[in-house]
């Protein structure tokens, strides 16, 4: 059991004061409550409402509740009177002939255009769209279409062991593969197999084909294929991503690894596994007669290369082979059907399993059974009666003689309704075909709110919640045919959108000797006259009684945690300073001081600073040569690049270079510095090496992201030492010869200037993120990145190494 | 108010259909007529505009109730359905024709006849078109009753005519009801729809009386006319009709021909498919080639044995004769991609195996030269076949492998 998010409801979305119950009398149709919702936005992501601005203007706000003081009061609005106007304005609501406020008109008038991170005319667009589409999601969403649950059932002749394929998780982004024993009560076998997707699955729909069962999952934007054989684990196949939602799956019974994806852009694809995906037609507009949905839907025919597509206004069928010249129409809302006014396709689907030619089409009113050798004439139509419409169905097929069992599941009634009909017996060939027919009378089943009476009797407000969860939109259905010896049940499952799955039985009772001889043939139709076994009527039910008992424990344990994710995740940046690196320096140090005045008096003179240095570092032994005479060492390459101007180009270009090359440069220049300084320790090199990991250790744990070359600048930041601390006669630095390259003197000897000495050190240190000696063959980026925490552990107790700050 | 009033008497209106909608769907009789027994009331201020109204869902649900509540007997029923055909005019013709079809049912043939009778009588103002309609629909069923009761004279006049004696009276009678019968049915097949039934009992009494051509004509019409929806059945009758009066080869191929083109899937291609290869023509001979794979690309016939053998034959023919092989090669061309996972899989060859093993040796042959001898279904089968020391399927292995060439010219 996973904690849930319900969907809004209606009172969410919709006006719903006085005055909008006046307006609304004479018309129909619903008021959305935009102006509550915006306000919402701006209570619950303020940064993203007025970010900058807010941040720019907050001294300009005063919020207590004190006077203000002279000097403030000319740059400077109290907030508590303008939220007092607010208030009553709130509470005049209503009226109809009220005055805003001057005050607040003032304001709104000054600041609406400017305050604003997104222009308001934009944001409002935005919100008012996004409310019409959840108001008509929860008209009516067919994004559902089809069910997100999947039955696999038991191989022949194998262990009754059958697997349900279902969306689980707060998010419903989480697959399962659950293995489900066949016995009295179905039992789950095992912890079922999971796979965290993307997005929230929307459909689950499942074929078997040579054996293999092919499952295919919907999420809006993407479309995934996992294969499972027998008892082995699923293995996902293939995934493909579509810019506009899908809005159908449908695995195919004829080939292995074939599915058809519909998107809202009227787009038709046969997918194969094989060759990818094929465009079998893309017509934004309806089939025949304008409807504004974009839903489409398409199925598989008895031809395995001809397809089914269906949208609101009808079905046709187009040869894969050929799609723009042969196709033909299969269904259409009309006079030929014998339609309704305003009726729609929901949902078609193909009845292979029964007659390989047949069709099931169900709309908001009706179902109509269709044979494709005979189109647009059903050869069964049938009113359902349903509250809300069908949006998922499940074929059982009967055997020969035997009546086919069709279920229909509506999403948000949580409907259930099963018919069954008999196909024609005998062969075209005599002649004497028997009409289609329905066996028996439809019976509708009982729903997952229904159980809701039969369970123990709760505290109030766990009734409460255990209601909401219980009243959950339906989800999927999946169901199976059980048969063992003379007992014959049929199990249906469903699933809600919570994420739970509910099993009922319906058991076939031997045909009672009828009361009247010549009515029978509802009452004989095989399985027509089933009994469900409600919970606790039975000692099954008891058992079932205890099982709900254990699922409700979870759930008021699940309820009684806080929501994990209350708060939106903010970003921390503690670990990028630290809050004495924030702290601004109390005041210029005496050196600072000193040089300032220097620098001063210099520009005053018109003269030059020359002595600068002194201050700075005793001067290292300078190495004999720094560099070998031949082609520009990258560092003068850069720094001619820069004087340039187009320094950014090199850098570029520098990135780009090979790990390899990157390596390679290095080795040569620490080979250089080892011949350079001859006279130098081994282990101080190695300390130094050390020093400069344990920043990259820190700045690695902020996510390799920082070292996208677009950021240097971060880890100049990061360098900024704390106020105050001199950098003259460093412990650390002079303990490190090795700083000889980025010293201010061996930069200055080559003649760069001061003001491009640090962005220097700081390249450098970034060079110098690899190790000494590289052992990772080349080309391993991620070795680079990954430090081992020995390693940061042993820097964490050497002293940091502060770098010079450059001037001030 | 009376606004007010109205409001919540839609309210509660509704409330009551969907509680008697409830017990419907749960087949609880009893409930569901005490329900509708209150819900007459709403007859009484019928302000609804709605697609259907309460008076026709009274009927219809009542209908329901009473065909299945446990305690009705037929005499209620009956009393029932003639409150319903004066409780709305509109209606009338269609819950007489609902009347006669339970009373059909429950084997009062007589009773369904005089129903029929009155309601064709029925007059009321001016008439509509759809009355116009359903009028007819009263006369052809029954007409069809007619033809029931013709056919039963018929049989009993053939019995006595074994017997050697004959009945003026029951001849004169069996005549009267051809007359009846034969003008209901000749208006209603008229009117574009599918009219199966009423077509077949027509072009029966026909032929009875040997007026071939009237038939003949009736079934073209129906078969042919492009106001009727594309039927296959209308060219099966046609076929059949012309079997029957053992026409030329070359009418009944046109005929099937036309069914392929409408229906490659149906039952009849194998009959066409063998009356294609025993033709001269190399043109009707190629068609049957083309006919029997389109037959077989269907999953219906995916375990037909008889179309495999039809298949396997041809082309075991071509292969032999070594001509027209370019038949095959276009043929497979459009189905290489998806034959071999959709017929030729290891799996299947496994299952066929098992279940059919003279399916299994057709179908290893076909796939033998479609795609060569390394196939997985021949080379599943033919093993199988040679381990079981099946002579067939030996030969069936030889054979493949001695035109194994044929296999590179055909996906060449």
């Amino acid at each position: 059991i996973g904690c849930w998010i319900p969907s809004p409801a209606p009172q969410d979305i919709l006006y719903r004061r006085g005055l909008c119950r006046k307006l609304r009398a004479g018309k129909s149709g619903a008021t959305l409550d935009f102006a509550r919702q915006l306000g919402h936005f701006f209570v619950d992501h303020p940064e993203d409402a007025f970010g900058s601005l807010g941040r720019l203007l907050h001294k300009n706000f005063h919020l207590g509740n004190s006077k203000l003081q002279r000097p403030a009061r000319s740059s400077t609005i109290r907030m508590t009177a303008l939220v007092e106007d607010i208030d009553r304005l709130e509470a005049r609501r209503g009226c109809p002939r009220q005055h805003l406020a001057s005050r607040l008109r003032w304001f709104s008038h000054l600041c609406r255009d400017w305050l604003f991170e997104v222009p308001l005319g934009l944001l409002a667009d935005c919100l008012h769209e996004e409310l019409m589409q959840q108001w008509s999601n929860l008209l009516f969403d067919d994004s559902l279409t089809g069910g997100a649950l999947a039955w696999l059932p038991p191989e022949d002749g194998g262990t009754p062991v059958g697997c349900l394929v279902h969306p689980g998780g707060q998010a419903m982004n989480h697959l399962y593969f659950q293995d489900v024993v066949l016995e009295e009560l179905p039992r789950t076998r095992g912890s079922p197999a999971q796979f965290e997707l993307s997005g929230r699955v929307q459909q689950v729909a499942a074929a078997r084909v040579d054996g293999q069962d092919f499952v295919g999952v919907r999420s809006d934007y993407h479309c995934g294929v996992w294969r499972v054989l027998g008892k082995r684990a699923p293995t996902p196949l293939q995934v493909i991503r579509t810019d506009v939602p899908a809005s159908c799956l449908t695995v195919s019974p004829h080939v292995p690894g074939e599915l058809s994806v519909c998107t809202q852009s009227g787009t038709v694809y046969l997918w194969s596994v094989e060759t990818g995906l094929q465009q079998l037609r893309h017509d934004p507009q309806t089939m025949f007669f304008r409807d504004h949905s974009p839903w489409r839907w398409s199925d598989f025919t008895a031809h395995p290369r001809v397809l089914s597509c269906a949208d609101r206004t009808g079905l046709q069928c187009l040869d894969a082979r050929a799609p723009r010249r042969c196709h033909f129409d299969l269904f259409k809302v009309g006079k030929e059907a014998g339609c309704q006014q305003g009726e729609r396709v929901v949902l078609p689907m193909y009845l292979g399993r029964a007659h390989p030619s047949q069709y099931l089409v169900t709309t908001q009113f009706s179902v109509y059974v269709l044979d494709e050798r005979l189109p647009l004439v059903p050869v069964l139509k049938w009113a359902h009666m349903m509250k809300a419409p069908p949006l998922f169905a499940h074929l059982m097929p009967g055997k020969p003689g035997r009546s086919h069992k069709v279920l229909l599941g509506a999403s948000r009634t949580q409907e259930l309704l099963l018919l069954q009909y008999r196909g024609k017996t005998s062969s075209f060939r005599g002649g004497s075909q028997s009409a289609c027919q329905l066996a028996g009378t439809p019976q509708k089943l009982h729903s997952i709110a229904g159980c809701l009476q039969h369970l123990p009797t709760q505290l109030p407000h766990h009734h409460h919640l255990l209601q909401q969860r219980l009243t959950a939109p339906a989800a999927g259905l999946a169901a199976t045919l059980q048969e063992d010896g003379p007992r014959k049940s049929m199990l249906i499952f469903q699933l809600s959108e919570a994420g739970d799955v509910f099993c009922q039985r319906l058991t076939h009772k031997a045909a009672q000797p009828p009361a009247l001889p010549s009515r029978d043939e509802a009452t004989t139709a095989p399985g027509s006259s089933p009994l469900f076994e409600a919970p606790a009527s039975s000692p099954q039910g008891l058992a079932t009684a205890l099982r709900y008992r254990r699922w409700l424990r979870a759930l008021s344990r699940v309820c009684k945690q806080p929501p994990r994710h209350t708060w939106p995740p903010s970003l921390s940046q503690r670990r990028l300073f630290t809050r004495r690196d924030l702290e601004g320096p109390p005041g210029p140090s005496n050196l600072q001081r000193q040089m300032r005045q220097q620098l001063r008096q210099t520009m005053e003179e018109g003269g030059r600073i020359q002595h600068w240095e002194t201050l700075a570092l005793q001067p290292p032994p300078l190495p004999q040569t720094l560099e070998p005479a031949g082609g520009p060492d990258p560092l003068s390459a850069r720094l001619t690049a820069a004087w340039a101007g187009d320094w950014e180009q090199w850098w570029e270009e520098r990135t780009s270079f090979s790990v390899a090359q990157r390596q390679r440069a290095l080795r040569e220049r620490r080979r250089r510095q080892k011949r350079a300084q001859g006279r130098r320790s081994l282990s101080a090199s190695f300390t130094s090496s050390l020093t400069y990991q344990s920043e990259l250790s820190e700045l690695s744990d902020t996510g390799p992201s920082l070292f996208s070359p677009g950021r240097p600048p971060i880890l100049s930041q990061e360098g900024s030492p704390p106020a105050g601390s001199p950098p003259v006669g460093s412990p650390a630095t002079s303990a490190v010869p090795d700083e000889a390259l980025l010293s201010s003197q061996s930069l200055r000897c080559r003649g760069i200037p001061k003001e491009r000495r640090k962005t220097l050190r700081d390249y450098l240190s970034v060079w110098a993120e690899c190790p000494p000696e590289p052992p990772e063959p080349p080309g391993s980026q991620a070795s680079q990145l990954c430090i081992p925490s020995s390693q940061s552990q042993l820097s964490a107790s050497q002293p940091r190494r502060k770098r010079p700050r450059m001037g001030f | 108010s009376s606004n007010e009033h109205k409001l919540n008497f839609k309210k509660s209106k509704e409330a009551c259909l969907s509680y008697i909608q409830d017990a419907l769907l749960q087949k609880q009789w009893k409930r569901a007529a005490e329900f509708l027994t209150c819900y007459v009331e709403s007859l009484e201020k019928d302000y609804s505009r709605e697609h259907i109204g309460p008076s026709e869902m009274i009927w219809r649900i009542g209908t329901e109730i009473l065909w299945h509540h446990s305690q009705s007997s037929m005499k209620e029923f009956n009393c029932f359905m003639e409150q319903m055909k004066t409780l709305g005019v509109k209606r009338y013709l269609k819950v007489c024709l609902e009347h006669v079809f339970h009373l059909l049912c429950d084997g009062q043939i007589d009773e369904a006849y005089q129903n029929l009778s009155l309601a064709e009588s029925w007059r009321f103002g001016e008439q509509t078109a759809i009355q116009d309609k359903e009028m007819k629909l009263v006369q052809a069923y029954r007409g069809l009753l007619d033809y029931y009761s013709w056919s039963k004279q018929k049989n009993i006049l053939l019995e006595q005519g074994e017997d050697g004696f004959s009945d003026l009276a029951v001849e004169q009678e069996m005549h009267g009801y051809f007359r009846k019968a034969a003008v209901n049915l000749k208006e209603i097949i008229k009117i574009p729809g599918v009219w199966d039934i009423f077509v077949k009992c027509y072009v029966d009494l026909l032929e009875f009386y040997g007026d071939h051509n009237e038939a003949r004509q009736v079934l073209n019409e129906y078969a042919y006319n492009s106001k009727f929806p594309a039927n296959p059945n209308a060219h099966v009758y046609l076929y059949q009709f012309l079997k029957r009066q053992r026409e030329p080869k070359k009418s009944l191929i046109s005929a099937l021909k036309i069914l392929h083109d409408i229906v490659p899937s149906h039952e009849l291609m194998i009959d066409f498919n063998t009356m294609l290869q025993k033709s001269k023509k190399r043109k009707k001979r190629r068609l049957g080639l083309e006919v029997i794979f389109a037959a077989l690309d269907y999953a219906g016939w995916k375990e037909n044995a008889k179309a495999w053998s039809c298949l396997a034959r041809q082309v075991k023919q071509i292969v032999i004769s070594e001509k027209h092989l370019d038949w095959i090669k276009q043929e497979w061309n459009s189905r290489k991609d998806w034959w071999p996972a959709f017929h030729f899989s290891r799996y299947l060859a496994k299952r066929n195996w098992q279940e059919d093993k003279s399916l299994s040796y057709e179908k290893a042959l076909v796939a033998g030269i479609l795609l060569g001898k390394g196939c997985k279904y021949f080379k599943y089968v033919s093993h199988q076949g040679c381990k079981a020391q099946l002579k067939r399927f030996r030969m069936l292995k030889k054979f493949v492998n001695r035109h194994n060439l044929v296999y590179l010219k055909i996906s060449g």
